[in-house]
């Protein structure tokens, strides 16, 4: 087990520099100068003067390969960069920024699990009926309703009419009033696909022999669904829970946007407005790291559920 | 049976949990909305403002002429009394603080610093009422001193500036001469990413307490102009230049209190404020980045004032009884770079053929809602001193003179197909814009649609900004519409040399060169008396309108949305004052 984890951590090195290599070459052969871009103001100019000095300053004016390697290297050395915008180092923003996504993705992944799980689980039994119809469509409802559009109702609805949570900000740290209505908005999304899967998957598993097998030994029902199925009906809802919490990780631009919650996807976005490099690259390597971080904390959680692949991994490990 | 009870618990066990968290989420959250405060106190007939009828009012009130009422009890000793009518004195002395309460305003840009000299930080600062500069653009754009208090011009590169004596900085740092010379030699140090604009000055220094002279290298008529601009606010000498990102010393009507990185700033009232009393009590601004959201924050009362409204919900807001929508021309012009390198928009027929067919009203009317924006005539706003508008023709909405300007350039429909054609094929005109500011993609479509009105096959390509200042910089584009703030200090140079003029970088971009035009920018900045300048400018203006190297559209409007007690707020065209000593809030 442990081996399969270390193996697994050694892997993150080359992903990562080929995520590095992949986002320096896209950001250069994208249009658009960060000098220009960046030293334009409100009004709209940019003093080419001006410009030609940063691209000094900043090594814009050398080859592309030497800028990559002189990167590279400082990353080697703990140092990720100065954004071009502030001239402050890039992980300043990049780790409030991604404590303000993470509180908005748990939020939002509880609440997703909350509704998705049991709803999943009493439409399968009760498969046709009224309720799983309802649920169904509700799903079906949240799949296809844009994020933003779904955002933009719940303020009307409970921030402008009902008034009982702010419209949007972060209010004193991220406090649970301004979190509710975006964790809703991206809760009840992802909450939308858990829930058809966990229906599809518990539906299969309740028609497994042994859960027949199971009912017959006499076992309650509450047990049969709880302890039984579940434990295996679970298995492709974490990988997907799993994929769908690194998702949320990456945060979300057009939520973040509209509820101005000051969470990495804002950041990237804004960042690769303005072609601020160094901040575009430490964003995509924080986040990939995150990304893969959590997949390998759902392959590990695999082998708790399924001791299929526990027995493998130890029979590869031999 | 045992069975079915067991889903029903089940069933019964999610319904419940969810109800649960949602219950729990609405109470913490109306527990903690927090509440407006103070109220108009001393405002004892209760229209909004504190002046002498409200003395007489609550002597009135004393002799029970007039019921009692909360706001009389202009001391909040619990009684109204002559007390009442001394303190109300009091404050239309200014000897006692204002009531003016407290205001939330949601605005649209932030910055990570609050250092003026940083890039355009100043402008954001200046908003908040921190900073102040040696002269000011009112809110009818002219330019009048404000740390200053005059100017004398010596000779024609040689500038005396007289200072307002008795300021003191939010440190207690006296202003003075030292201050001046310090803040604008902080901007010309090299290391400022802005130093080139006042690379104009050769020397500042002291020549008293309170008198600074500046040389420049060249006569250079926007030299007061140029002291308007938010980046050489005036700093205090005291503070620890390292710390002013953070750290805000300046003379302003208002204290920075507090400060986070893209999301808010608030201040409080400086009780020391050279231009008297100031009414509120302390702000605090939220940055909002989509407009929408700053409606919905207007309308749901979580702020008194939202900037940058979007068009189409400024009639909600208006329809509200609480709330109103102000709206006032900007110096912001919207208009299409052409590409006049570019066959046939290298001939000015078709130039000018493109303004006919434009239909400005209507862009007005639908793109804008009817009150974004006023229709454009030339480069500057109606409400800039400079702008020669009343003086112009202009383009009005002709078809049939676009028409038959194309036909004198050979763009007729010669193949029958309902489309005009050029040299045999048929004429294509794309118009490139970006979606960072909401009026210009509804702008590009109405335009697109006017132009294939009269048979030009138009198209619209958006492209994101950096993306499309390469692609019309290397000159791959028919038309780009753009938007600018065309004066950002008021004075006309700074547009007209960087657009018009043939060395200008942007006239690099329509590959605009009239030598005409160039003679006339040139001597406008080296001509010191007023009217022979507008007169100048008044020619340039009519050349260029003539020449049509850029098409000007519109002049955008700003919309602010706020509520019926927030009192004394003015726009400001140049986007750069927002929060001055007069606003307050009777909330």
């Amino acid at each position: 087990m442990l081996n399969y984890i270390l193996k697994r951590i050694i892997l993150l090195a080359p992903i990562l520099l080929l995520v590095s290599l992949i986002t320096f070459s896209i950001l250069y052969i994208i249009p658009g100068d960060p000098a220009e871009t960046i030293l334009t103001g409100p009004g709209g100019a940019a003093d080419p003067k001006a410009v030609e000095e940063f691209r000094v300053k900043m090594g814009l004016d050398r080859p592309l390969h030497i800028q990559y390697l002189k990167w590279l290297n400082n990353v080697l050395h703990g140092n990720f960069g100065y954004s071009y915008m502030t001239e402050q180092p890039v992980l300043d923003p990049i780790l409030p920024a991604f404590r303000a996504t993470l509180k908005l993705a748990v939020a939002s992944m509880i609440l997703s699990l909350l509704i998705s799980i049991p709803v999943g689980i009493i439409s399968a039994i009760k498969q046709y009926s009224l309720i799983d119809n309802l649920s169904m469509t509700g799903a079906l409802l949240g799949v296809s309703m844009p994020n933003f559009w779904q955002g933009l109702l719940l303020i009307l609805l409970f921030a402008v009419y009902l008034g009982w949570f702010p419209v949007a900000g972060y209010g004193e740290n991220g406090d649970f009033e301004h979190l509710v209505l975006p964790a809703i908005t991206l809760g009840t999304s992802s909450a939308a696909i858990t829930t058809r899967l966990m229906r599809s998957s518990m539906l299969e598993t309740i028609r497994q022999d042994y859960i027949q097998a199971a009912r017959a030994k006499g076992l309650s029902e509450r047990v049969v669904i709880g302890k039984h199925a579940l434990k295996n009906a679970l298995i492709p809802v974490v990988t997907v829970a799993g994929l769908n919490f690194g998702y949320l990780l990456d945060g979300s631009v057009v939520v973040e946007t509209i509820f101005a919650w000051p969470g990495i996807g804002k950041l990237m976005v804004g960042s690769i407005y303005m072609r601020d490099y160094p901040m575009i690259q430490g964003c995509i390597l924080f986040v990939a790291l995150v990304y893969v971080a959590v997949n390998l904390v759902v392959d590990i959680l695999y082998t708790f559920l399924d001791p299929r692949i526990r027995y493998e991994t130890k029979a590869k490990a031999k | 049976m045992k069975q079915t009870r067991e889903k029903m618990k089940m069933r019964k066990g999610a319904a419940s949990g969810m109800i649960a968290v949602l219950v729990g989420a609405m109470l913490l959250a109306t527990a903690t909305i927090p509440t407006a405060s103070a109220k108009l106190y001393g405002d004892a007939n209760g229209d909004g403002k504190i002046n002498m009828i409200d003395t007489t009012y609550v002597k009135l009130i004393i002799v029970k002429e007039k019921p009692d009422n909360e706001l009389a009890d202009a001391n909040q000793d619990g009684e109204t009394d002559v007390g009442d009518v001394i303190w109300i004195k009091l404050i239309i002395l200014e000897k006692a603080p204002f009531p003016g309460g407290t205001i939330t305003a949601a605005m649209i840009f932030f910055k990570d610093s609050v250092d003026p000299a940083y890039k355009w930080t100043g402008w954001y600062v200046r908003k908040a009422g921190i900073y102040e500069t040696l002269f000011k653009n009112d809110e009818n754009m002219e330019l009048t001193p404000e740390l200053a208090t005059g100017y004398r011009r010596v000779s024609s590169t040689k500038w005396r500036i007289y200072l307002r004596e008795g300021v003191k900085f939010h440190d207690g740092t006296p202003f003075n001469a030292d201050a001046v010379v310090y803040s604008i030699n902080r901007v010309r140090d090299p290391s400022n990413s802005r130093h080139n604009e006042y690379d104009f000055i050769d020397a500042i220094y002291k020549s008293g307490d309170y008198t600074v002279t500046i040389i420049t290298k060249e006569p250079y008529a926007p030299t007061i102009a140029s002291l308007s601009d938010p980046v050489v606010s005036i700093v205090s000498p005291e503070a620890d230049e390292e710390d002013l990102d953070t750290v805000a010393v300046g003379t302003g009507p208002f204290k920075l209190v507090e400060f986070e990185p893209g999301m808010s700033l608030s201040v409080e009232r400086n009780d020391e404020y050279w231009g008297g009393q100031v009414k509120l009590e302390s702000a605090t601004f939220e940055y909002v980045s989509d407009p929408q959201t700053r409606a919905y924050m207007l309308e749901a009362g979580d702020v008194d004032i939202a900037r940058g409204i979007p068009q189409a919900e400024a009639e909600i807001i208006d329809d509200n009884p609480n709330l109103n929508v102000i709206n006032k021309e900007t110096l912001r012009t919207y208009f299409m770079y052409v590409n006049t390198e570019k066959e046939p928009l290298d001939n000015v027929k078709v130039r000018q053929a493109i303004n006919y067919a434009i239909d400005r009203d209507q862009i007005v009317e639908t793109a804008l809602e009817g009150v974004g924006g006023v229709a454009a005539k030339s480069v500057f706003p109606s409400i800039m001193p400079w702008s020669a508008n009343d003086d112009l023709e202009g383009y009005p909405h002709n078809q049939a003179k676009a028409l038959s300007l194309l036909a004198e350039a050979g763009i007729t429909d010669t193949n029958g197909d309902g489309w005009l054609d050029y040299k045999g094929s048929t004429f294509e005109l794309s118009i490139k814009t970006y979606t960072k500011r909401p009026e210009l993609k509804p702008t590009a479509e109405v335009i697109e649609a006017q132009l294939e009105d009269i048979g030009v096959q138009a198209s619209v390509e958006i492209r994101d900004t950096s993306a499309l200042k390469a692609e019309v910089a290397a000159g791959d584009y028919d038309l780009a519409l753009y938007a600018w703030g065309v004066a950002p200090t008021g004075d006309p140079d700074y547009f007209l040399s960087y657009h018009f003029h043939s060395t200008g970088k942007y006239a690099g971009w329509t590959k605009y060169s009239n030598p005409e035009v160039d003679r006339l920018i040139e001597e406008g900045r080296t001509t010191f008396d007023y009217d022979d300048r507008w007169e100048i400018y008044r020619k340039a203006q009519e050349q260029i309108l003539e020449d049509s190297p850029e098409i000007f559209v519109f002049y955008l409007n700003e919309l602010v949305g706020l509520t019926n007690e927030v009192q004394g707020y003015e726009i400001y065209p140049n986007e750069i004052t927002f929060l001055t000593g007069e606003i307050y809030n009777t909330a």
